[in-house]
């Protein structure tokens, strides 16, 4: 297992390398930059040049990268050009909203998608099946931005049950926290509980049409013992495939629903630093992010070797 | 609105509110307390009030800190924290007497070691430190005065001192040296300072409750006035999204909100616990010809575009219906308003812009109308704009990219653009001077051919800055707004308003350039 772990993590010093090298290449070849963000709306060429100037964009850009990875190296990644705080710790503060909402949102899409998945798999062909499989389509089809606002408007303007925005950190106040969350990370999660849902439901149907499954149930195995041990085990690996997709999608994907109930997380932030060319922000952050999706893979791997035998054998 | 008058600035400038007499009692909270919660539409990228000409910062830093000079509600000049100002004969030194018993956020007195140390962070770092340029120094020869020298005598140095765009805010003299953007922890004179800020998410002030009011005056007017923290607290939430605003100020949850969409102000309307305030002549919308590319680089081709356009078509899709229109670069209720050039505005003859397009030998060369979608009015403009150029018979096509972009790309004249559809906001509210400097040298907003800018053009803005009467800077701009209209090197389509709403509990609420804290009470 450590080898594996290993090796993946050593898999992903070029994967990051060549991130970055990509990410500085690309935003800063969109014109525009980060002076007129700072300047404002009404700024005069004047104060554009001297902002330009503070800032060292005048440099030439081979200047501006070697200087980057240079401080990338002693573990620098810069200061946002718009907030003037260190990348990293900008960063932090939003991962930890952005991880807890996806958390959050997380265990609604396992809970619903697998429930219906499996639900609809045992009962196929029914009108549960059927009944499952169009809330995974609603799910699926519905733009959370448009699911956003009719929540709002329901549970926050008609009923007043819960907040129309804003956020409060699940340390400072836990119940405000699920509060602040509640309506966003049913958004999130309804998206992806409807692609789980589907995704459980045909692994299901196929792992259930099994020969081994014929022999539990011929055994006389209780069907909890025959659905939870052999079918919804043998099931699992594709769905964790997909529940790897949907944590990196909860993560890199939260920017509407960020934007909508204005919380102050990593989508909303690295959204404004491209809007904006803030060029630190963009490369740090982008950086920090592929780190944190290359470990959900190298978790997801992980989870592969602990489900499947042969998976750890090729490993080691 | 005044109450004393150790000031001269009328004398001087021409420019400062007239003494008036009579002693009215000061403002008082009609109630105390309550956590005003105000929807911000934009995120805020810095407290550092020296290093951001942005609105949002300026939104909530204004409320912290506070400034030698400042504009009242008609945007001229006055005192804040300083008692008096005295211009010396010569105009060559201004010398600034502080009010005293002034303190900081920190306890500590305000004295003339920290007005020093403030303009000379600002002489480093600050966003607009070229309105120092001509200052050869400053000096602080006791705790309660301040001098300003200058190298020559410039009229309009007071103008520019008071201005509000990238303000030169007092901050203690141990922050003189706090490079730039990173004074992440603000500390004023101003009656709020600050608990606490979640960037993207909310800032919270709390009233400082050692603030001393400037009792020169009875009440707030613009930035500055007689000032009271009514409010315990005034958390600006972000909140970006407009609808989410409307839900916010529908709720309660927010007591007060900035940009208000249209479509829903019917409904907030009849709401009886809602308050609809329109903050007219929020910014002029206007697009910028490239006068170094063709077509545009022909006067006559310009004056075919002036002559077809219809400005209410222009101003109503651009603004939902929520604008005046405005001939020039001031607004009617300033007292530098001029509507030199009227002939040219709004003239929506397709007839003389079909003789102008023959006169100009227009043989159909495309038009490019650069414009973004981050600001819908200036995309919503140029659509418009697009339809009525090709209904005269020009090949007007737009070039849509993002905000920065278009910036970027208006900056140069190089081909690829004609008109950039811009909007002004801060400049014009200053005054004539501040906004005349978009087409002015160097970097003249309409890309003259080798950055050398019309030389009537430029002699009127020379003597705008140099005339010594008021009088004669007044006339100055209104030739050099008509020679911009004339020879159409702006299209200024008219003014926006933005429209802000409060909770009816919410009192002394007035909508102004920044949302002002001071003089605000709620009852529960």
């Amino acid at each position: 297992m450590g080898r594996i772990v290993i090796r993946r993590l050593a898999s992903a010093l070029p994967i990051m390398a060549i991130v970055s090298v990509i990410t500085f290449a690309m935003i800063h070849l969109i014109p525009g930059d980060p002076a007129v963000a700072i300047a404002g709306l009404s700024a005069t060429a004047e104060q554009l040049e001297t902002i330009r100037r503070d800032l060292g964009l005048d440099q030439p850009v081979l200047t501006q990268l070697w200087r980057w990875y240079a401080n990338v190296l002693r573990g620098d990644l810069g200061r946002s050009l718009l907030l003037g705080q260190p990348v990293v710790q900008v960063m932090t503060q939003r991962l930890q909203v952005t991880l807890a909402l996806s958390a959050y949102a997380l265990v609604l899409t396992l809970l619903l998608g697998l429930t219906a998945g499996i639900v609809a798999a045992l009962r196929q062909n029914t009108w549960i099946d059927q009944a499952a499989m169009v809330f995974a389509m609603i799910g699926i089809s519905l733009p959370n931005f448009w699911l956003g606002l009719l929540m709002i408007i329901l549970f926050a303007v008609d009923l007043r049950w819960l907040p129309t925005g804003g956020y409060i950190p699940l340390t400072a106040d836990p119940l405000g926290w699920l509060a602040t969350s509640t309506m966003p990370a049913v958004s999130l999660a309804l998206l992806q509980a409807g692609l789980l849902a589907r995704i459980t439901r045909s692994t299901m149907l196929e792992v259930l049409r099994q020969d081994y499954i014929r022999t539990a149930r011929a055994k006389g195995l209780p069907n909890r013992v025959v659905v939870m041990k052999h079918a919804l085990a043998n099931a699992l690996i594709p769905i964790v495939t997909v529940l790897g997709i949907i944590v990196s999608l909860l993560i890199s994907g939260s920017v509407v629903t960020e934007t909508l109930f204005s919380i102050p997380g990593v989508g909303q932030l690295l959204t404004q630093a491209v809007l904006n060319r803030d060029y630190p922000m963009v490369q740090g952050g982008l950086l920090m992010t592929t780190a944190l999706l290359v470990l959900v893979n190298i978790a997801v791997e992980v989870c592969y070797a602990l489900l499947d035998p042969r998976v750890r054998t090729d490993g080691s | 609105m005044r109450r004393s008058t150790s000031v001269a600035l009328g004398l001087v400038m021409g420019l400062a509110v007239a003494a008036q007499p009579g002693q009215a009692a000061p403002f008082e909270c009609p109630h105390v307390g309550g956590d005003f919660v105000f929807g911000q539409e934009a995120n805020i990228n810095t407290l550092d009030q020296m290093t951001s000409a942005t609105i949002s910062t300026r939104n909530i830093a204004m409320n912290i800190y506070e400034t030698l000079m400042t504009r009242d509600e008609n945007n001229n000049p006055i005192l804040e924290l300083a008692d008096s100002m005295t211009e010396s004969p010569d105009h060559l030194s201004y010398t600034f007497k502080l009010r005293q018993g002034i303190q900081f956020h920190n306890g500590k007195p305000m004295t003339s070691a920290d007005v020093v140390a403030s303009f000379d962070r600002y002489s480093k770092v600050g966003n607009q430190r070229s309105i120092l340029n001509n200052v050869a120094r400053w000096d602080a020869p006791d705790p309660a005065t301040f001098i300003i020298v200058m190298k020559t005598a410039q009229p309009t140095f007071i103008e520019a001192l008071s201005s509000f765009s990238v303000p030169i805010v007092i901050i203690p003299a141990e922050n003189r040296d706090v490079p730039a953007q990173q004074l992440t922890h603000p500390i004023g004179t101003g009656p709020f300072q600050l608990v606490e800020s979640v960037p993207g998410s909310f800032v919270k002030l709390k009233r400082f409750d050692g603030y001393k009011p400037n009792t020169q005056f009875d009440n707030r007017t613009g930035f500055g006035g007689y000032k009271k923290a009514c409010l315990d607290t005034v958390t600006f939430r972000i909140v970006t999204e407009g609808g989410a605003r409307v839900a916010g100020l529908k709720t309660g949850e927010l007591h007060g909100v900035e940009d208000l969409p249209t479509k829903s102000l019917s409904e907030l309307k009849a709401d009886p616990k809602i308050t609809i305030l329109p903050l007219r002549n929020w910014w002029i919308q206007t697009a910028n010809p490239n006068t170094s590319a063709a077509p545009t680089d022909n006067l006559l081709f310009r004056k075919a575009v002036q002559a077809a356009l219809d400005m209410d078509e222009i101003m109503e899709a651009a603004s939902d219906g929520n604008y005046a229109l405005n001939v020039g670069f001031q607004y009617p209720n300033q007292p530098s308003y001029t509507d030199a050039g009227k002939e040219t505005y709004n003239l929506k003859n397709s007839e003389l812009a079909k003789q102008y397009l023959v006169q100009a030998g227009y043989k159909g060369e495309p038009l490019i109308l650069l414009t973004n979608k981050d600001y819908p009015p200036m995309y919503n403009s140029a659509l418009v704009m697009q339809q009525q150029l090709q209904a005269v018979g020009i090949n007007a096509q737009m070039k849509v990219v993002d905000w920065p972009t278009s910036v970027q790309m208006a900056q140069k004249s190089d081909p690829g653009w004609n008109f950039h559809f811009t909007g002004w906001g801060t400049q014009p509210a200053l005054g004539a001077l501040a906004t005349m400097q978009f087409l002015a040298d160097p970097n003249a907003t309409y890309r003259p051919k080798d950055d050398k800018g019309d030389p009537e053009l430029m002699a009127a803005w020379n003597d705008m800055n140099t005339l010594p009467a008021a009088a004669d800077r007044q006339a100055a701009f209104a030739r050099m707004q008509k020679i911009i209209l004339e020879r159409v090197y702006a299209l200024p389509f008219g003014s926006f308003t933005k429209v802000q709403g409060v909770r009816s509990n919410v009192s002394g609420f007035v909508p102004f350039r920044i949302p002002r804290m001071s003089n605000v009470s709620m009852t529960k």
